[in-house]
């Protein structure tokens, strides 16, 4: 018997938004405050998780087509890089700096090399994540 | 598409809330993120993805910016001309648009640019008649409104 998911997919398209959000801001709290990239990632995966749990995988697949395993490709290939990066400096490898830049719209903001390593661990976490659990879930015998 | 602006100005001001910070620097970085995340889900939301009506509606004022730019100087050519040769007429223009709406913003567009005037709309409201102060040829007139302005006009309303 297949029943109605009405209200479970209503209220899940407004919450997994604050859910995001929330993990963004966990993202970049990071520097100065509790978070960072494994719990942004962790929760972004959860909402995305949500999103699953409401919706069939076929349904997810084509709102969200994202191959998670690149993601993972992709996010360690930022954290090496970034570490790679510091060679250019001629500091050694994974040096970290920041400094302070006047941009356009924000004005003075603190920007930290850092931030792109924790964006490198965000990417990794969020396609684990989403990889062990699709994995499990797919395999339908 | 109202219902996304909306969702965007509430995550904008959800996270002012996170950031316990007021003023509009935050405000900003909070609609850029909204922005970014109902990108990511807009396959869930009603209708296309909110800013490309956007970003149709701010290519269409620079494209009647160029438009009155370059009919303004075609228009000072031929008033500046010695001897009056130039050709005044008025031909119908057919148009797909279908809204009230739409047309007004049509016929609004093409009187505002100097040397065309929309005199009138068709009762059914398929076609324009329009004066125009130079008219060498009436079927480049037409195919010329026909792919600046009715095209970015159907790009913003659908």
């Amino acid at each position: 018997m297949r029943t109605n998911d009405v209200i479970l997919q209503t209220v899940t398209k407004t919450v997994s938004f604050i859910i995001l959000l929330f993990s963004v801001y966990l993202f970049f709290a990071g520097h100065h405050n509790p978070g960072g990239g494994f719990i942004g990632g962790l929760m972004t995966a959860g909402a995305i998780v949500l999103l699953y749990i409401a919706y069939d995988i076929e349904t997810m697949k084509k709102v969200i087509p994202l191959d998670y395993k690149k993601m993972i490709a992709l996010g360690l290939l930022i954290a090496v890089s970034t570490g790679i990066g510091s060679f250019l400096f001629h500091v050694p490898f994974l040096s970290h700096s920041f400094g302070y830049f006047y941009l356009p719209v924000l004005g003075k903001t603190e920007l930290a090399t850092a931030v792109l390593f924790d964006l490198g661990v965000y990417l990794t976490v969020v396609g684990v994540t989403m990889t062990i659990i699709l994995s499990i879930g797919e395999d339908d015998e | 598409m109202a219902v996304q602006v909306l969702l965007n100005f509430l995550l904008a001001f959800i996270w002012m809330f996170l950031n316990q910070s007021w003023d509009p620097v935050t405000f900003i970085l909070g609609y850029i993120i909204g922005l970014g995340l109902i990108y990511f889900l807009h396959r869930f939301l009603q209708g296309p993805f909110y800013f490309k009506r956007v970003i149709a509606i701010v290519s269409l004022i620079l494209l009647f910016i160029k438009e009155l730019i370059l009919s303004s100087i075609s228009v000072i050519k031929l008033i500046l001309r010695p001897n009056m040769d130039f050709r005044p007429g008025i031909f119908a223009l057919p148009t797909d648009l279908k809204s009230d709406w739409e047309i007004t913003l049509l016929a609004s567009l093409i009187t505002l640019t100097p040397g065309t005037l929309t005199l009138e709309v068709s009762p059914k409201g398929d076609t324009l008649y329009i004066h125009a102060m130079d008219l060498p040829d009436t079927q480049e007139a037409i195919s010329q409104i026909k792919n600046s302005f009715e095209r970015a006009i159907k790009e913003v309303t659908r």
